[in-house]
């Protein structure tokens, strides 16, 4: 088994012990999952094996980039990573209703946070035992100021292990961006969210990374009695990427709604991995996935949906279309549904399909030219997807990044 | 003078069967023709065939508009270089907002023309406008394009993005199939609207009546990828009463 060289020397962190002691050790152990692992089998991370990357330990101080002016745009209280270190300067001026603590010192946010994060993910046993600073955010009550959670930096030598831990207390309810736009190395944040009974998270995530850039993300949630999740993931940079996300459902009556639009050119691979754990009765869960793929590049969805025997009454839905816009780009899609109960309305689907070459001739007939014509069509593809998001806030995030990457340009 | 748009000896097929087999055709600015004939005589291939849909193959021939070959143009050079076609069957676009939509294709022929692209605001007046007098709704110019319209809606849109384009060589593919009386006269009076001594259309229909409502200045019967007979106005009402029968391969 491959096992990159990136083997920082965390001594410290094995002499401590504890959960991250534990982390180092089975990522000591395990490495960088080889190809014949089967949740591996369609993105092989062979590239990281030959890269010598080291976690950055301090800040290195530069500007903000776009997604200060997105979070200006929805007037949003900015928490920003550089390299993975947070910058001390997203502390102050929180929102009322929002806390913010170390994690590194705070052995129950580790223990639980390493309780959400995917299992079988080397990103969260990696990221737990090289984090540096990580952080906890406390929500209570309705937060009404947007949070976003910016993930930058220019170190192509570096990866990136911010680990977050976000608690919704029982009731609260916030808006989260998550945006990821950096040249490093490797990005691998891992990010818990803990939502308690009835609370409700509203989060979108762009993904925007530079075109060398490997971001593997481990998104681990948790949902209480009646707790709600609306996510959002739109994935349009770095060279590999895989957006893997497991929801431990736990309480009755909760509901969740994931959706990502992926979207590759060139030699790109998009990944979205998601794990969606039924173990209660009476709880709702939906995922509409949509793929752009051009050129060469290469999308992945796998959908693993488990309806434990309690789980009755359980309405687990996924949807994914891929669009490839090149005979050379690939798109696999593995839906799994594991059903141990008998009252349960589950469904899952997957097309792959092109351009509809009657639809492309209506467009040009009318003099609009080729480019624009298959930019109209690939927008119509992906528009109720986002119209599915409710929060015309964070919804008006994703629209400029994805047509940034129609009109061929980057996310600014 | 340049004919306006000026048929070649055109040969065409799609796939490996030949249908059009040598057609030969001049239509002066300000001219109305009408080309008739029975299913499978090349009508439909022959619209496609101008407006340059793939898979539609010259295999000889050329078709001149304004004394240029569009032979090498691609379907959106030649329609912002006026050609139009009304589809017999428009196509619908989920999710193409129609408003987006009618814009994109007017401010790509005023680009062409050298013209400053039209803002938002004043073409929906603009659109407004036209579409009252083809009685389309303000909800219908908000839906998707043709997504959720009736039949005759179909064909009211085409006309109505015929009087937006301005077209100089409009062809209307089957303009009548699927309309009851009352849309005909609707998208009759239309297109009648938008003659133009500068502009020419071709009428592409197997029925005589819908040149009742535009009366053309020629009739032209397709029959076997071959134009059989020329005539005015009153060839269509030869047809209509004794049929193709007369005019077969063989003539």
């Amino acid at each position: 088994m491959p096992v990159s060289t990136m083997q920082p020397d965390l001594s410290a962190v094995t002499a401590t012990g504890g959960v991250r002691a534990a982390a180092l050790a089975r990522w000591q152990e395990c490495g960088w999952p080889g190809p014949r692992v089967e949740a591996w089998r369609y993105t092989s991370l062979a590239r990281l094996s030959d890269v010598d990357l080291s976690p950055a330990t301090s800040l290195a101080g530069t500007a903000s980039g776009p997604a200060a002016t997105a979070a200006t745009s929805i007037h949003a209280h900015v928490i920003r990573f550089e390299n993975g270190v947070v910058d001390p300067a997203g502390m102050s001026g929180l929102p009322k209703g929002v806390v913010v603590s170390a994690l590194d010192s705070d052995e129950a946010a580790m223990t639980r946070l390493a309780e959400l994060a995917p299992e079988g993910n080397p990103v969260s046993d990696l990221s737990l035992a090289v984090m540096n600073g990580g952080i906890v955010i406390d929500v209570t009550g309705t937060v009404e100021t947007p949070l976003m959670l910016a993930f930058e930096g220019d170190d192509a030598g570096a990866s990136a292990h911010p680990a977050i831990l976000v608690r919704l207390a029982a009731d609260a309810t916030c808006q989260i961006a998550e945006w990821h736009q950096s040249t490093v190395g490797l990005a691998a944040p891992l990010i818990g969210y803990d939502i308690a009974a009835r609370a409700r998270l509203e989060q979108v995530k762009v993904q925007a990374e530079g075109a060398a850039t490997t971001h593997l993300a481990a998104t681990g949630v948790a949902l209480g009695e009646e707790a709600s999740i609306a996510g959002f993931s739109l994935s349009t940079g770095g060279a590999l990427a895989r957006l893997e996300t497991h929801v431990a459902i736990r309480g009755e009556g909760a509901d969740c709604q994931l959706s990502a639009i992926y979207m590759g050119r060139g030699s790109q691979h998009q990944d979205i991995t998601t794990f969606m754990d039924h173990a209660v009765a009476n709880c709702t869960s939906n995922q509409i996935i949509r793929g752009v793929l051009d050129d060469s590049a290469r999308g992945v969805y796998q959908g693993r949906v488990h309806v434990a025997p309690d789980a009755q009454k359980t309405d687990g839905q996924q949807m994914s279309r891929a669009l490839l816009l090149s005979r050379k780009a690939e798109a696999d899609a593995k839906p799994e549904l594991e059903i141990y109960a008998d009252d349960v309305v589950c469904a899952h689907g997957a097309t792959v399909g092109e351009l509809d070459a009657t639809q492309m001739f209506y467009l040009t007939s009318r003099g609009i030219p080729y480019e624009t014509a298959r930019a109209m069509l690939i927008e119509a593809f992906l528009i109720d997807t986002i119209e599915t998001i409710e929060n015309e806030t964070l919804a008006g995030l994703l629209r400029p990044v994805a047509e940034a990457w129609l009109a061929g340009k980057e996310a600014a | 003078m340049t004919a306006l748009l000026e048929i070649r000896d055109l040969h065409a097929s799609v796939g490996d069967k030949p249908i059009l087999k040598g057609i030969n055709l001049t239509i002066n600015a300000g001219e109305v023709h009408a080309i008739m004939g029975p299913n499978g005589s090349g009508k439909s291939t022959m619209s496609y065939v101008l407006a340059g849909r793939d898979g539609y193959e010259v295999t000889g021939g050329d078709i001149l508009m304004n004394g240029e070959s569009l032979m090498e143009m691609e379907p959106d050079e030649r329609a912002r270089a006026g050609m139009f076609l009304a589809f017999q069957y428009p196509v619908e676009l989920p999710g193409v907002g129609g408003m987006s939509f009618l814009r994109a294709a007017v401010n790509a022929r005023r680009v062409e023309a050298g013209e400053e692209e039209i803002d938002q605001l004043g073409f929906v007046k603009i659109v407004r406008e036209k579409a009252r007098l083809l009685g389309i709704s303000d909800d219908m110019l908000k839906r998707a394009v043709n997504v959720g319209f009736s039949g005759g809606e179909k064909k009211r849109y085409e006309i109505l993005q015929m009087a937006l384009l301005e077209p100089t060589m409009a062809v209307l593919d089957e303009t009548d199939s699927g309309l009851d009386v009352d849309a005909l006269r609707i998208v009759s009076e239309g297109v009648n609207l938008l003659r133009d001594p500068a502009r020419a259309m071709l009428v592409i229909t197997h029925y005589q009546r819908l040149l009742d409502h535009i009366v053309p200045d020629y009739v032209h019967i397709l029959a076997g990828g071959k134009i059989r007979k020329s005539g005015g106005k009153d060839l269509a009402l030869e047809v209509e009463e004794s049929g193709y029968a007369g005019i077969d391969d063989a003539a």
